[in-house]
């Protein structure tokens, strides 16, 4: 997910609110599903992406199998 | 902003940062307002940032925008994800802090609150954050390789093997110190120890929750888990005010500890979704929404710094960690000036998400400066308590004895008041049975934190909340590293049992088994009958039997310092915490030796002091830290001293205090004899890390050199 451009607060309410919960998934380091997605359609289109539980499930091995996401 | 106000501006910034700097260091006597450290420590981190961290941004790596970075060139929508740099920034930072940062400056503050200040302070500018700075852009520019890799591709293969050991004897002490200081907060306190063991529970609701529930809503579930924190908090006060239930949870440190090993196994081998990962989520709103807390807190009362500027203990003499002020102050804050573990997070997921190298430089100075700003304030929390407090919290039974009375005494000889009616006082007030010889640093921080929150928000009657609430935050932090941190620790392990298990045969079995033998009986009749007549189906990830060996023998192995630790008369951090500080300041000499390399082969070798400087300081503290720890004729410091002490105190009949048989005098001999082997471990690591370098630097100087791993420059567009 690239930088999310700030629509006007007021206009949008509900977007603003999505957007900010997309940034706090992000943050807390919550797997991004819809760019993962938007990358299989646009690069591999031959390729049939993971499910949203393959994928989760497939991130998550990742991340705790290595050191290089936590500190002290 | 035109040139001159530009220039204005700053010169403004770095005189009040000198200013405060130095009446900060000037200022005897009288008391002195967090105020000041605060303005000091932002004033210089913006200086820092802005021209420091320059020199390594424009004439060292030239960070351009126009270069395709790793997350754009292999962007796969898995490891490899352009993202936003503030979304980056805050993700690196929810990696890199953790307890580290708040612990060591609570400790380091017997010292007083000048030598800890000046060294986060100073030390992050010129240390921490260039470290992190320069192994994340080096990363950046190698396709986010880690810190293994580049040790080997860069250095050579000794010093890559090397870096990789001392990550995984890294990982056994950070996780058996941290999991002390969390069973010497909960020890005696019912209403901590539920709490705690609440939040177990929680993380596998959540877990269960998110995984069938409402699959995908990480927002909502962690609303939920936090909810039940709140929760947890009061079940806990219920619990210890129930006559029959809180005996049931007032547990001796053995028994904490004896939980803790069985908690690492469970989530070792339990599946990530169930315990790892929701616990990982709460825990990185908690850690964020904590920081942000403290800082509130004390912007809001800017509270008088109690502690003096220098104690008397910077001769070595304190209870809480012995050693003089040189080297120990710059051993027992690691994280918050310079923490050798970021390295591995700088290249880890975060050179792989930077969709523009520039952002290199907000992240990886940036972020360090950020913990570094958490470490002053965790000091200005250990530092509102008065002395007479802090040692009472902080010096182990052993010297201050069990009664408000005896540490009182203890502590007028020091030259500090502790009035015991008063320490009576803020016992009742936070609700625990004892606050002497809480030793860990954790509950004198939360103390210190109850101070402050309830000053904003509930006065004196919430008190007892705040304090359980920040020691529910600090445990959580520890434990999701305790955790997760075994379950890499048992990747490695499998990785080095397929790859150099096989080859060294049975020595190296025997090896391994002895020390667990020795040190631990935790699985070891499953290991032995396993690595008997199973050998290479160990290495098999997926197989659920090799997973359970090598969590358990991982445990062990942290477990085993952990039990030592707890078991120990004289606390327990007094031994392991200096360990841990020296084997986190040798990867960071680690990291900082890749570092110079890198640059020396960039052809920026007239740079290169940049990282040499923070590496000759690490390699000085480390070894004459280490060798005081070893050597020191002081049983006090010296873990040889030690041992012989007590066993002559056994050959003359007195026994050590502690110790009821010859056993365990032997037992306390053998760990300080251990403990000197790992500090020599170390040690060891250090000199042939930076031989290894010294040795590839002047073959980059004669032109014989490896040539360097950096990935040629590819332009974004074309990309």
């Amino acid at each position: 997910m690239t930088s999310p451009r700030l629509p006007s607060l007021a206009a949008d309410a509900p977007g603003v609110a999505r957007r900010v919960a997309a940034v706090i998934r992000r943050i807390i380091g919550v797997p991004d599903y819809a760019a993962y997605l938007a990358h299989v359609r646009d690069h591999h289109p031959e390729q049939e992406p993971l499910t949203e539980a393959e994928f989760q499930r497939e991130r998550l091995a990742a991340r705790y199998s290595q050191p290089g996401n936590r500190c002290c | 902003m035109p040139r001159w106000a530009s220039a204005l501006v700053w010169t403004v910034i770095a005189a009040l940062g000198a200013g405060t700097l130095g009446y900060l260091a000037l200022s005897r006597g009288e008391q002195v307002n967090a105020a000041w450290l605060l303005t000091a420590a932002v004033c210089t981190y913006l200086v820092g940032y802005r021209f420091y961290s320059r020199i390594i941004a424009a004439k060292i790596f030239a960070l351009d925008a126009n270069r395709a970075t790793p997350a754009v060139r292999l962007k796969d929508g898995r490891d490899f994800v352009p993202t936003n740099r503030w979304i980056v920034f805050g993700h690196h930072f929810a990696a890199i802090a953790g307890p580290g940062p708040l612990v060591g400056p609570t400790l380091a503050a017997q010292f007083g609150y000048l030598p800890g200040a000046l060294w986060i302070i100073v030390g992050v500018v010129l240390g921490g954050a260039v470290q992190d700075f320069v192994i994340l852009a080096a990363s950046v520019r190698r396709d986010g390789k880690s810190l293994g890799r580049m040790a080997r591709e860069e250095i050579g293969t000794v010093a890559g093997t090397t870096a990789l050991v001392a990550v995984l004897g890294i990982m056994i002490i950070l996780i058996s110190v941290l999991a002390l200081v969390v069973v010497k907060a909960l020890q005696q306190s019912p209403w901590g120890t539920v709490t705690i063991g609440l939040t177990i529970p929680i993380a596998m609701l959540m877990g269960v929750y998110l995984q069938y529930v409402r699959p995908g809503k990480v927002l909502e579930t962690t609303a939920i888990g936090i909810v039940l924190l709140i929760v947890a908090l009061y079940a806990g006060r219920w619990v210890a005010q129930n006559p029959t239930l809180a005996p049931l949870f007032t547990l001796t440190g053995p028994q904490l500890a004896k939980w803790v090993i069985a908690y690492g196994i469970a989530a070792s081998v339990l599946p990530v979704w169930l315990l790892l990962a929701p616990r990982d989520y709460l825990s990185a709103f908690v850690k964020i929404g904590v920081v942000v807390a403290l800082a509130v807190g004390i912007l809001i009362v800017l509270p008088p710094l109690q502690m003096p500027a220098l104690t008397p203990f910077i001769d070595g003499t304190g209870p809480v960690f012995a050693g003089k002020l040189f080297p120990f102050v710059f051993i027992t804050i690691a994280c918050g000036a310079i923490s050798g573990f970021h390295s591995l997070i700088a290249s880890g997921t975060t050179p792989k998400l930077l969709q523009n190298e520039k952002d290199a430089r907000f992240i990886g100075y940036g972020a360090m400066l950020t913990e570094s700003l958490v470490a002053v304030m965790a000091l200005i929390a250990a530092c509102v308590l008065t002395p007479g407090i802090y040692f009472a919290i902080n010096a182990p039974a052993g010297i201050i004895g069990t009664t408000a009375e005896s540490a009182a005494e203890v502590i007028r000889a020091w030259g500090f008041v502790l009035d015991p009616a008063q320490l009576r006082e803020l016992t009742s007030h936070i609700e625990e049975s004892t606050l002497l010889s809480r030793t860990g640093g954790a509950p004198s921080l939360a103390v210190g934190m109850a101070m402050l929150f309830s000053n904003v928000l509930g006065g004196t009657g919430a008190m007892a909340l705040w304090y359980h609430f920040a020691l529910m935050f600090e445990a959580l932090f520890i434990l999701t590293t305790v955790d997760a941190g075994t379950r890499v620790g048992r990747f490695m392990l499998q990785d080095v049992l397929r790859h150099v298990w096989a080859p060294l045969g049975r020595t190296g079995a025997l090896f391994i088994l002895t020390t667990v033998d020795a040190g631990t009986r935790v699985g070891r009749f499953m290991l032995q009958d396993v690595l008997r007549h199973v050998w290479a189906p160990l290495g098999r990830t997926g197989w659920y039997p090799a997973v359970v060996i090598s969590s358990t023998l991982f445990v062990a192995m942290w477990g085993y310092f952990l039990y030592q630790g707890v078991t120990d008369p004289l606390g327990g951090i007094n031994s392991l915490w200096p360990l841990f500080g020296i084997a986190n300041q040798l990867l960071a000499a680690v990291a900082l030796c890749v570092g110079t390399t890198v640059i020396m082969k960039m052809g920026k070798a007239r740079y290169a002091w940049i990282t040499i400087l923070p590496l000759c300081w690490l390699a000085v503290v480390t070894m004459s830290a280490g060798a005081a720890k070893v050597w020191s004729d002081d049983p006090k410091l010296g873990f040889l001293a030690h041992a012989r002490l007590v066993e002559a105190q056994l050959a003359a009949g007195t026994m050590p205090a502690g110790a009821k048989t010859a056993a365990d005098v032997a037992r306390m001999a053998f760990n300080d004899r251990l403990d000197a082997g790992v500090a020599l471990f170390f040690m060891a690591s250090v000199v042939v890390i930076l031989a290894a370098s010294i040795y590839e630097w002047v073959r980059v100087h004669r032109g014989t050199a490896t040539p360097t791993s950096e990935v040629p420059f590819v332009a974004r567009a074309a990309a």
